[in-house]
C-alpha cells in the first residue's frame, strides 16, 4: 500500500510541483495551502508523514508541529521541514522535526529523504 | 653799596659782573635772558652751554625770538602751557621738541622764570635749559615697550578668546553629547546636543554629580564601573554599548568613548565622555537584517519551484531527445543554483557584518570534507585536474558547511580565473595546532597592490572584473568564515604565476579528542 504522505505550503506552485514529483514515486499525496487546516486534517486523515514549511500566514509551521508533538497520537509522525529562511533549520530542530530540507532543494536529495523517513518509522 | 665791595659777587662793579658771567659760562644748563620790553620778547643774551646746545652762535640768535628753535612744529601743547604762564607771568617747566641748527631734535627741559621790576610788570624771562633727549627716548621706549606688550596680551587674549569659541563651536556642532567631569564625577561642561539628546537644563546639570543628573538616570551600573574601574587604570574606553531605559525620553542604546587626562596640569584627572545615541542607527540596522531576511526568503521561494520542475523535465526528457535541449535545460539548472548562491551570500555577508554568523561547530575530518568538496568539482569540470596533498591527524572543530564554503569559494576561483590551466593542487597539512588547507592554482595571479584588498567587500581586480563576472563577495565571506573560527585565510601570489590561497583551523586539543 502506498504510504500517504501530507505536503502543506502556502504557496501554490510549490505544492504542485511536490505533488507532481513525489506521485511519480508511489505515494499517495494529500496537499494543503492553508496552514490552519493542517492540524485537523492530520488527525483526520492519519498521513504516514508530514512535509512542511515554515513561514505560512495564520499559523506558521514549527507551532502546528508543536501541536503534533504535544498530542500522543501524533506526536511520532515523521516530519520533514522545509525553508527559505536563513535560520530555518535552527527552527525546525527546536520544534521537533525528523528532518529539515532547504530551499531550493535538490529533487532527488527530497525524495531520498523522505523514503528514508519513512522506511524508518515503518 | 660798600657791601657790595666787600662780599664778592654783590654789586655792579666789573670784577663781579665778570665772574658771573663766568659762571655762568660754566653752567651745564643753556641759560637764555630774553628782553620782555622789547617788541616780540628778543633774546638778548645766551651762555657757552646753549651754543653748545643748539649749534647756534651767540651772534645767530641775539635779537630773535625763542620760537625758532621749535623749527616747523609749532603745535606742540608745551607751547600752551608756555603761553599761559608767560600771560600770567608765572614761573613754568616744560618739556618741548627743539632743533639744533644741523636740525637734528632734542628734547629740550625748559625752565622759564620771568623777572619783574618793583611795579610787579614782567620786564625779562630767563630759561634755563637742559638737553632731555636720552631720559625722553628711555621713556618713550619703555613707553613704547609697554605699550608693544600691552598689545601682545590683547593680542593673545583675543586669540584665546577666538580659539575658545572656535572649539566651543567645534564642539557643539558634534552630533555627540559631550560631558567633562571633574575627578569626583561633577559635571564641569556639556555640549548642547546631550541637553537636548537627554533633555535636562543647563542649570540643573554643570555642578551635579553624573549620578545626581536627571532624578539618578545616569547612575547605571555598567557607567559606574567604566569610570571608577576602568578609567582609573589609564586605559580608556572605546565604543561602549549601554543600553538603558531613561525615565523621560525611552529606551536609548549609547556607545561611550570616555578618556581621563592625564597631560599634568590645570585639567589632570579630568574625565571626558562622548555619548553617541545609536538606538536609531541598530533600529534601522535591525529593519535591513529583517528585510534581508524576507527577501532572501521571497528570492528561494520560486528558486524551489524552476529547480524543482527543471530537474523533473531532465527527469523525463526521452531517451532520443536533441542533446541541444538537454545542454539547454542543464544549463538552465546550473543559472538557478547559481542564483540561489548569490541570494545566500547576500544574506550571510549582512550577518557576517552584523556579527551574527553563528557557528555549529562540530568535530570534522577535514580530509573528508576536502575530498567530497573535490569530488563535486570533479563531476561538474571533467575538463580540471583537481589532485589532494597531505593529511592531518586530528579532526577540527568547525561548522561544516561554512568551511565547506570557503572551499567551494577558493576551488571555484582557482577554476574561474586560470583559463588556461587546467591543473589545481588542494594540500593539507598540519603546522603547529592547526591545520593548514592550501588551494594552488596556476593561472592568471594577483598583484602585490591588489593582494591588500581581495579580502575587502565588493573589491574586484579591475583588470579582470570585465572578463570575470562576480559581485567581488566570495574572498570577504570566506576570509570572515575563517577568522570567526579562530584562523587566517591568505594568499601568495606573483601575476602570471599562478595563486595559492592558504587558511588554517585550530585543530581539536590531544587530551579533548582522546576524552
Amino acid at each position: 500500500m502506498a504510504k500517504k504522505l501530507l505536503i502543506c505550503d502556502d504557496d501554490q506552485d510549490i505544492v504542485e510541483m511536490l505533488e507532481l514529483i513525489l506521485e511519480g514515486n508511489g505515494f499517495e499525496i494529500i496537499t494543503e495551502t492553508d496552514s490552519n487546516k493542517v492540524y485537523g486534517l492530520i488527525l483526520d486523515l492519519v498521513p504516514d508523514a508530514l512535509l512542511m514549511d515554515l513561514w505560512m500566514p495564520v499559523i506558521n509551521g514549527d507551532e502546528i508541529l508543536r501541536l503534533l508533538r504535544e498530542n500522543i497520537s501524533t506526536s511520532k509522525l515523521p516530519v520533514i521541514i522545509m525553508s527559505a529562511a536563513q535560520d530555518g533549520e535552527s527552527i525546525a530542530q527546536d520544534a521537533g522535526a525528523d528532518e529539515f530540507i532547504s530551499k531550493p532543494f535538490d529533487v532527488d536529495e527530497l525524495i531520498a529523504m523522505v523514503q528514508q523517513m519513512l522506511r524508518k518509522s515503518s | 653799596m660798600s657791601n657790595s665791595t666787600e662780599l664778592p659777587l654783590f654789586g655792579n662793579d666789573a670784577a663781579n659782573i665778570k665772574l658771573l658771567k663766568a659762571a655762568l659760562d660754566s653752567s651745564i644748563s643753556g641759560v637764555i635772558i630774553t628782553d620782555n620790553c622789547q617788541y616780540d620778547n628778543p633774546i638778548i643774551y645766551c651762555n657757552k652751554a646753549f651754543e653748545k646746545l643748539s649749534g647756534y652762535e651767540r651772534g645767530e640768535v641775539i635779537g630773535r625770538n625763542c620760537r625758532f628753535l621749535q623749527g616747523n612744529e609749532r603745535k606742540q601743547p608745551a607751547r600752551e602751557a608756555i603761553r599761559k604762564a608767560v600771560g600770567l607771568g608765572d614761573p613754568v617747566t616744560v618739556e618741548i621738541r627743539n632743533y639744533r641748527k644741523d636740525g637734528t631734535l632734542f628734547w629740550n627741559e625748559l625752565y622759564i622764570s620771568p623777572i619783574k621790576n618793583p611795579e610787579g610788570q614782567v620786564t625779562h624771562f630767563i630759561g634755563v635749559q637742559n638737553d632731555v633727549t636720552r631720559r625722553k627716548n628711555a621713556e618713550e621706549n619703555l613707553l613704547h615697550e609697554r605699550n608693544m606688550v600691552e598689545k601682545k596680551v590683547q593680542e593673545r587674549t583675543r586669540e584665546l578668546k577666538e580659539n575658545q569659541e572656535y572649539l566651543d563651536s567645534i564642539i557643539q556642532t558634534i552630533r555627540q553629547g559631550l560631558l567633562v567631569l571633574d575627578p569626583d564625577y561633577r559635571v564641569i561642561s556639556a555640549n548642547d546636543f546631550f541637553f537636548k539628546t537627554f533633555k535636562v537644563e543647563k542649570r540643573d546639570t554643570i555642578g551635579r554629580s553624573l549620578y545626581e543628573l536627571g532624578n539618578g538616570q545616569w547612575n547605571i551600573e555598567q557607567l559606574k564601573t567604566l569610570l571608577e574601574q576602568i578609567l582609573p587604570t589609564n586605559n580608556p574606553v572605546l565604543d561602549f554599548e549601554v543600553d538603558h531605559e531613561f525615565p523621560h525620553i525611552g529606551r536609548k542604546l549609547m556607545l561611550l568613548n570616555a578618556h581621563r587626562v592625564e597631560l599634568e596640569g590645570n585639567f589632570k584627572d579630568r574625565i571626558l565622555i562622548a555619548i553617541e545615541d545609536i538606538t536609531e542607527i541598530r533600529a534601522a540596522e535591525i529593519r535591513k537584517d529583517d528585510f534581508l531576511a524576507v527577501s532572501s526568503h521571497e528570492l528561494r521561494t520560486p528558486l524551489t519551484t524552476i529547480k524543482g520542475y527543471n530537474q523533473s523535465v531532465l527527469r523525463m526528457l526521452p531517451p532520443d531527445i536533441d542533446p541541444k535541449i538537454f545542454t539547454m535545460l542543464k544549463k538552465s539548472a546550473g543559472q538557478v543554483d547559481r542564483l540561489h548562491k548569490i541570494v545566500t551570500s547576500l544574506l550571510e555577508m549582512s550577518r557576517i557584518q552584523t556579527g551574527k554568523l553563528t557557528l555549529l561547530r562540530e568535530e570534522v575530518d577535514l580530509g573528508v570534507l576536502i575530498a567530497d568538496v573535490v569530488e563535486d568539482f570533479r563531476e561538474s569540470n571533467p575538463g580540471h585536474h583537481l589532485s589532494i596533498e597531505g593529511a592531518v591527524s586530528r579532526p577540527v572543530m568547525i561548522d561544516e558547511s561554512q568551511i565547506s564554503q570557503v572551499l567551494y569559494n577558493l576551488v571555484s576561483n582557482a577554476i574561474k580565473y586560470a583559463p588556461g590551466s587546467a591543473k589545481i593542487t588542494l594540500a593539507l597539512s598540519e603546522v603547529s595546532n592547526y591545520a593548514k588547507v592550501s588551494v594552488r592554482d596556476y593561472g592568471l595571479g594577483i598583484s602585490i597592490e591588489d593582494q591588500k584588498s581581495i579580502f575587502d567587500r565588493f573589491f574586484r581586480v579591475s583588470s579582470v572584473q570585465k572578463h570575470f563576472p562576480g559581485m567581488g563577495i566570495g574572498l570577504y565571506i570566506s576570509a570572515q568564515i575563517v577568522r570567526q573560527h579562530g584562523g587566517t585565510l591568505w594568499v601568495d601570489s606573483e601575476p602570471n604565476k599562478g595563486a595559492t590561497f592558504s587558511f588554517t583551523l585550530p585543530l581539536r586539543e590531544k587530551e579533548e579528542a582522546d576524552g
